[in-house]
């Protein structure tokens, strides 16, 4: 491809750029043009994501900056897991997701660590973040999964996957893995068509879940008990890998 | 110096009076023809168990009669000799176990203690793990009993029955019973011990530990370090 042809293509914007690139080019700018004001500069780059009203990259988004009609998200009460794994029973039924490979839509890590000689178990259950901008999507070259424009969720046209698993390599959260049934790249999909659409309100994993782990809901209805815990003051939240910038949509916390 | 002298008189006179008593009322209550040997009979093998006469008979009131020789012969030893005298045998009726059964007297899955003397012996070296309603909860007996210095009784069988999954077969053998000081709940209410609504994982090891006690490590389901790891 020469230059003449790249003239030709369409800008891709800054908008779906990652955080980290974004983060990076205006570290190089500073660097070049503000290296002798040292810190007070480059402190700039660090405003805090969750109390700036203004920041797009906030974690938990501002009143406005939701960009879908319904905004599907999950908070993770993680100090509760205790590790029953009824979640990963009910997901693999409800979603057919097959025993084999290792496969799962969602599942159950653990950190075992020792504290005063005694063993200390942390369980974190794990799922498909279902990003605002999310880096599976941004490579797919067949679009075939994509932001569902009604309620944010991350969704797969199986039909259209050619099975090429970029999109496994490019997720932070490896939330992605190859169903040999069905021949193409399947995940978590908040039971979009097993559940929601039989008009039931929560996935299959919050339903199960006996110890009230799993809060799933409309961050967007200030009436759900999502956005009730998403904004109680003085609660730490936090999300996985925030620094990939793909805005994860699913909420830890230990309530 | 004077009060220790008195001091040391009434002890002796306390135990001399202690003595006299007792010593009357068994000489003149107790009677080997009519209710059997007086001393307790022992047994070492296969475990510590002991029988007191006097408790069946004069104080049960039963006849020599009721036990011997249908359900016992009086030889010393014989029963044990043929080692069928088991704790399963019993459970079918056979021995103490034919009135020993719930309902006569106390069945012989409980009240252990009230035959094995030295029950110590008998408490289980390997943790107790349940895997109803939630797996999987783990329990150390030896955490309690040689750590804490609890007796049996303390749990057995007010709160918990002493059959193998006994409680996770009741069917409310959950965390909202523990909260209304049932099971654990009646120690772990956050004054005698931690809450039951605090540090969850001392006692819940999950379906990851429980398949790594069981020996099944590295089955299926992830564990943080194969989510990360790719396919």
């Amino acid at each position: 491809m020469n230059i003449e042809d790249l003239e030709k293509e369409k800008n891709e914007g800054i908008e779906n750029l990652p955080l980290q690139e974004r983060r990076k080019f205006l570290q190089m700018g500073l660097v070049v043009t503000g290296v002798f004001l040292g810190g007070s500069v480059l402190s700039l780059t660090s405003t805090s994501h969750a109390s700036d009203q203004s920041n797009q990259d906030r974690d938990i988004p501002a009143e406005g900056q939701y960009p879908y009609p319904k905004h599907y998200g999950m908070v993770m009460r993680q100090n509760r897991c205790v590790d029953c794994e009824k979640c990963v029973e009910a997901c693999k039924q409800t979603n057919h997701v097959p025993d084999a490979h290792g496969a799962y839509r969602t599942a159950i890590q653990e950190r075992l660590t020792t504290e005063n000689g005694a063993e200390k178990r942390e369980f974190r259950p794990v799922l498909c973040n279902h990003c605002n901008r999310p880096p599976c999507v941004r490579v797919c070259p067949t679009k075939a999964t994509y932001k569902d424009p009604q309620t944010g969720i991350v969704v797969m046209d199986y039909a259209k996957c050619i099975g090429c698993k970029t999109c496994m390599a490019a997720c932070p959260y490896n939330a992605r893995y190859f169903n040999h049934e069905k021949y193409a790249i399947d995940k978590c999909n908040f039971c979009i068509d097993t559940r929601l659409a039989e008009g039931k309100t929560e996935t299959a994993c919050a339903a199960a879940c006996p110890a009230r782990v799993r809060i799933f809901g409309d961050l967007k209805d200030k009436s759900t008990e999502i956005y009730r815990l998403l904004h109680t003051p003085d609660t730490k939240i936090w999300v996985l890998r925030p620094d990939t910038g793909a805005l994860p949509n699913v909420f830890y916390m230990n309530a | 110096m004077m009060q220790k002298k008195i001091k040391t008189i009434g002890a002796v006179l306390l135990a001399g009076s202690f003595f006299l008593a007792t010593h009357s009322i068994a000489a003149t209550a107790y009677d080997e023809g009519t209710y059997g040997p007086e001393a307790p009979i022992t047994w070492d093998k296969p475990t510590k168990v002991t029988f007191s006469h006097k408790v069946h008979t004069m104080d049960s009131g039963l006849a020599c009669d009721a036990c011997h020789d249908g359900l016992f012969t009086m030889e010393s030893g014989a029963i044990l000799a043929t080692g069928k005298m088991t704790m399963a045998a019993m459970a079918e009726g056979k021995f103490c176990g034919s009135c020993h059964d719930g309902n006569t007297a106390f069945a012989t899955n409980t009240k252990c203690a009230s035959c094995h003397k030295d029950v110590k012996e008998l408490t289980p070296k390997d943790p107790i793990v349940w895997t109803n309603p939630a797996k999987a909860v783990v329990f150390y007996h030896k955490a309690h009993t040689e750590g804490l210095g609890l007796e049996c009784d303390a749990c057995h069988d007010s709160t918990f029955a002493m059959q193998k999954g006994a409680a996770g077969k009741a069917g409310n053998f959950t965390m909202q019973a523990l909260y209304e000081g049932k099971y654990c709940g009646k120690c772990h209410d956050g004054s005698t011990a931690f809450a039951s609504n605090t540090r969850c994982n001392t006692c819940h090891i999950g379906v990851k530990g429980y398949n790594r006690m069981m020996g099944n490590d590295g089955a299926h389901g992830a564990t943080h370090k194969d989510t990360k790891a790719g396919h």
